[in-house]
Formats: C-alpha cells, sequence, structure tokens
C-alpha cells in the first residue's frame, strides 16, 4: 500500500506511459521513408525506458528500507510480532512487483502505440542481426528475450540500491552511489577492458549489459563468456547483496 | 487473574564500546498495575525501553513478557506488547485510517470493526481519514496510542507519552491509562519527566540512575497502615507561639511562616485540635504533609542531570 499511495509512484507511471508515446509521434512525424517499423520502434524505446525504470525502481528500493529509518517508522515496524527477516523480505518482493509492474506496462505501451502507428510487420528485415543468436526467428522471441535480459538487470541493480539502503539507512546515499555505479559501470568496465586480464570476467559491470548476447556480442572483449556465465555471475553478486542486506538489517541495533 | 509478572527484567545490562549503560537491571511488572520508570536524562530509561522492545540487543541478561523471553521468542514476547517508543511515527503521507490498517495487518485478528472502535476511544473520529501530515502533535500521540492498543496488549510500553499534549490531553491519557490498567488489566508501563503526572497515575514507580536501579517505591499507601504512622503535621493559627503553649509541648513543635508543624499521629492531630480551639486560638488550616514524589526522587537521585 505505501508505494501505490504516493504521488511519485503515479508520476513515475505516467512518465512511462507518456514517453514512448512522445517517442512514437516523433517517429512518425521525423521519419520521411516509412520503412520504420514497429519493431525498431518499439526496441529504441524500450531501450530508453528501461534506463528511466532502473531510476525509478532504485529510488524506491533505497526509500523503502532507509526512508523509514528517517523517518523514524522503523521502530513501529520493528514492534510486531514479525521477525526482521520477513520484514525485509517483505520489503524486497514489494520492490520486484514494482519493477515488473513498470517492465510489463512499458512492454505493453511500446508495443501498442508502436503498432497504431505503424502497423504490425510480422518479419522485419533489419532488426535481428546475422550474428544474433535468435537469427532467423520472431521478433517476439527477440523482444521478449530483450525484456528478460534488461529485467535481470535491473533485478540485480535494485538489489544492489537494497543492499545500500539497508546498510547505510541514508536513502539520498543509496540512490546516489546505485545511479552513480550503474552510469559509470560502462566506463568501468571499459577501462578494466583495456588491462586484458582474465579476472575482469568476474566483475559486476560488464555482465549487466545481458543484452549484447542477443546481438551476438560479448559483454567483455577478449575474453569470451557465455550467456550461463554471466547469469552465474549476476547471481553470486545478487546472493552477496541479499546476505549483506540481511546481516545489516536483522543484527543492528536501532537508536536513532 | 493470576500474579505471574507480565514482563521481567533479569541482570539486564548493556554495553556500548567498553561503557556499561546498564548495570543488572532487574524489575518486574505485574498485571493491572501502572508502573513509572524514572530517571534523570541520560540514565537509560530509553535504552532499558528499547532493549524491552527489541530495538537494541542485551549485552547481558534478559527481558521476559508474557512468559517469552525478548531474546530468544521474540514474536510471541512482541506480539503482546503495544508501544510509543518517543514520539509516534506514523506515515504522513496516508491517512491516520491507513497507517491503522498498515499497522493492523502485521498483528493476527485486527478488524475493521476493532479499528473503528480504537479510532473511537482515542476520540479521532473526525479526522481520521485526513492525511497524518495535517495532524497536530496531540493528534498524532492519539494517533500512535491507537496503534498501540490495536492488538490488545497485556503491556503497554510508553516512553514519554505526555510530550507536547495540553493539559486535557495529559488528562485525558492519564485517565485512559488507569482506565485500561483497571478495566482490562493491561500492564503499563511509563516513562516520564513528569513526576507530578506519575504521582496521578502510577501505582509504582521505579528510580533508575546511570544505569543502575536505585530504588522501587509504591505510590499508593494503603489505607489500613495510615492511622498508625507518624506523619508531619502543618497547623496554620493566629497566634503561633501560644498555640504551642497550649498544647503543652505535645511532640516537638517547630515555628513555621503562619504556625507551627509537629509530627503526630491521626488521632493526636484530632486532639490537638480540639485543645487549640478550646484555648481560643482560631486554626484555620490542618495539612498533612506528604512528601511530594519530586522531593523523593531528588533526594533518591541527589539531584544530577545528566548521568
Amino acid at each position: 500500500m505505501k508505494i501505490y499511495r504516493r504521488i511519485s509512484t503515479w508520476i513515475m507511471l505516467g512518465i512511462t506511459v507518456v514517453i514512448p508515446l512522445l517517442f512514437t509521434i516523433a517517429f512518425v512525424l521525423l521519419t520521411e521513408d516509412n520503412n520504420a517499423n514497429n519493431w525498431e520502434a518499439m526496441m529504441l524505446e524500450s531501450q530508453v525506458l528501461f534506463l528511466l525504470i532502473t531510476i525509478f525502481a532504485v529510488v524506491k528500493s533505497s526509500e523503502t528500507v532507509a526512508g523509514e529509518f528517517s523517518r523514524g517508522t522503523i521502530k513501529l515496524l520493528l514492534i510486531r510480532p514479525w521477525s526482521r527477516s520477513a520484514i525485509l523480505l517483505s520489503k524486497f518482493i514489494s520492490i520486484i512487483l514494482f519493477a515488473l509492474l513498470f517492465t510489463v506496462v512499458s512492454f505493453a505501451v511500446t508495443w501498442l502505440a508502436n503498432v497504431v502507428a505503424f502497423g504490425y510487420t510480422a518479419n522485419p528485415a533489419n532488426l535481428i542481426s546475422d550474428q544474433s543468436p535468435l537469427a532467423g526467428g520472431s521478433p517476439w522471441a527477440y523482444a521478449l528475450r530483450y525484456y528478460l535480459d534488461e529485467f535481470i538487470t535491473l533485478v540485480v541493480v535494485v538489489t544492489f540500491g537494497f543492499m545500500l539502503s539497508a546498510a547505510f539507512r541514508s536513502s539520498g546515499l543509496a540512490i546516489g552511489l546505485s545511479l552513480f555505479l550503474l552510469f559509470s559501470g560502462t566506463m568501468i568496465s571499459g577501462l578494466l577492458s583495456l588491462t586484458d586480464k582474465a579476472w575482469v570476467k568476474y566483475v559486476l559491470f560488464p555482465h549487466l549489459g545481458l543484452s549484447t548476447y542477443l546481438n551476438g556480442g560479448t559483454p567483455v572483449p577478449n575474453h569470451p563468456t557465455t550467456y550461463a556465465f554471466s547469469l552465474g555471475v549476476l547471481a553470486v553478486y545478487f546472493v552477496i547483496f541479499n546476505v549483506i542486506s540481511w546481516t545489516v538489517f536483522t543484527k543492528r541495533d536501532v537508536s536513532a | 487473574m493470576s500474579q505471574a509478572p507480565v514482563v521481567s527484567l533479569q541482570n539486564v545490562s548493556k554495553r556500548i564500546g567498553g561503557r556499561t549503560i546498564i548495570d543488572r537491571l532487574t524489575l518486574e511488572v505485574n498485571p493491572g498495575e501502572v508502573f513509572g520508570f524514572l530517571g534523570p536524562n541520560g540514565s537509560g530509561k530509553t535504552t532499558t525501553i528499547r532493549m524491552m522492545v527489541g530495538l537494541i540487543t542485551m549485552s547481558g541478561g534478559d527481558i521476559t513478557i508474557a512468559g517469552h523471553s525478548v531474546k530468544s521468542a521474540f514474536p510471541q514476547a512482541i506480539a503482546r506488547v503495544g508501544a510509543i517508543v518517543e514520539n509516534p511515527e506514523m506515515y504522513k503521507y496516508l491517512t491516520g485510517y491507513q497507517n491503522l490498517i498498515h499497522f493492523g495487518r502485521m498483528n493476527p485478528g485486527i478488524d475493521k470493526a476493532r479499528i473503528d472502535e480504537v479510532v473511537a476511544l482515542v476520540g479521532l473520529q473526525d479526522r481520521i481519514h485526513d492525511k497524518v501530515k495535517k495532524y497536530s502533535l496531540g493528534m498524532r500521540q492519539r494517533l500512535g496510542v491507537a496503534q498501540a492498543i490495536l492488538h490488545r496488549p497485556a503491556l503497554l510500553i510508553l516512553d514519554e507519552p505526555t510530550n507536547g499534549l495540553d493539559p486535557a490531553g495529559i488528562r485525558e491519557l492519564r485517565d485512559y491509562l488507569r482506565k485500561l490498567s483497571r478495566e482490562e488489566g493491561t500492564a503499563v508501563f511509563v516513562s516520564s519527566h513528569l513526576l507530578s503526572e506519575m504521582e496521578l497515575m502510577c501505582d509504582r514507580v521505579a528510580i533508575i540512575q546511570k544505569g543502575e536501579l536505585i530504588d522501587i517505591r509504591s505510590l499508593r499507601t494503603e489505607s489500613a497502615g495510615v492511622s498508625a504512622a507518624m506523619e508531619e503535621v502543618l497547623f496554620e493559627v493566629d497566634r503561633p507561639s501560644e498555640a504551642v503553649t497550649a498544647l503543652e509541648g505535645r511532640g516537638s513543635a517547630r515555628f513555621v511562616d503562619g504556625g507551627f508543624s509537629v509530627t503526630a499521629d491521626r488521632e493526636t492531630i484530632a486532639d490537638m485540635n480540639a485543645r487549640l480551639v478550646a484555648a481560643g486560638i482560631r486554626v484555620y488550616g490542618i495539612r498533612v504533609k506528604i512528601k511530594s514524589l519530586e522531593d523523593q526522587f531528588l533526594e533518591v537521585t541527589g539531584g544530577e542531570t545528566i548521568g
């Protein structure tokens, strides 16, 4: 209830719906040739949207724990017949559901808006590159796979923000650090790649770009990895983040 | 009603970085009792309360609530507790009613009827559907009490509950707490600085200083014992020296402004009055001087403020 009663959530949802609509309208108005098809437009808009959704979800996930501390309501929450683990888990689930909702809305809106604008194309020509593992397949599979990859990345980033929120009890710090790492992640990956060391494969950042597999590439140049490997690395980080969140939330005193 | 204590602190200690903040605190609160927790600033009252509700871990000892240990069986222990620790913080962007629904969901068995009942009990019916950010402090305190009693706790823990309440609010709270303890058998554990309020409200008080329990006193004197007790009595008379002479020096009298005071028991007071009137002395007033809680408190804690 708490997430959905805040105006900020509804504004975020509104933005998620409006932005792709604006993009679509822009495409229609600005492209002279009508080679543009609904799938391409959809993928373009989705890229932008996922960036936005990640920011929104990180803000919410940072808020959910740290906000309770800064507002003082954590006291009332903890003086209840619930273990601290249960409380933390329920918050985490609510954030994941939030991210899921926005992802689904994004898919629906981008698909619908572009089909309305451009008509439905069953076999778009330039959508899937030949190096992609999905080459020659249906655009549906491509789009869904893209969304799945991005959603997994989203979950890992949000877990990171959640962990910072629980550890530092400050939503500002959690949001700032998460977004900083998200954006500078590509740069850091690039820098690390220059060193050409094998252990770069184990660093988190390259693997956040899961969708590179889709287009036939690998996240870490010179050290090819498989999709399964990336998932594995992400899973390990996911577990580490959650263990930290859990330890810190359950064991520490609340004295503020 | 069983007389097993509702909450029992056994040798509770808290050490932070080598400093012992709470030192082997041991006390018990019985069902239906209003128990006051007094101490100078920094004596450890809030720390103790935070340990009782599980916000802070104990370095030593244990706290048992309704038979369950807070350390090993936290959810069962805390299920019988309602608490307000310092200011009752609510979600400002929700209405009072939504706040109660939210907290009510965390305890089993709280339905809409119970929420309505509690809202009526604290007198917030008119404003309960407004957002909390519009509430005055008094209303927030009342909402805090509401969330604390939703699940009919056996123990109500209040940390400085009269903060920010106007006299009418304080009076209402006091009456309500006494009613709770008498009618529902709820034990109430209150920590406060307002000694005059504690005096009116509490059955027993514990005095803590520098993390140590100094004393536990009962504030309700049994009427059976009073008649035999010797108390200090102040007589207001028009001619003190003549009055004392008329009493033939019975008991050692001290002269005070407007009269004199003696130590005497109940029957002797009546006798003295009769004699004074017979001797033509005008008696304007007779007052039994009870040492106020404030005097006792300051005496016991040596008047220091910071622990």
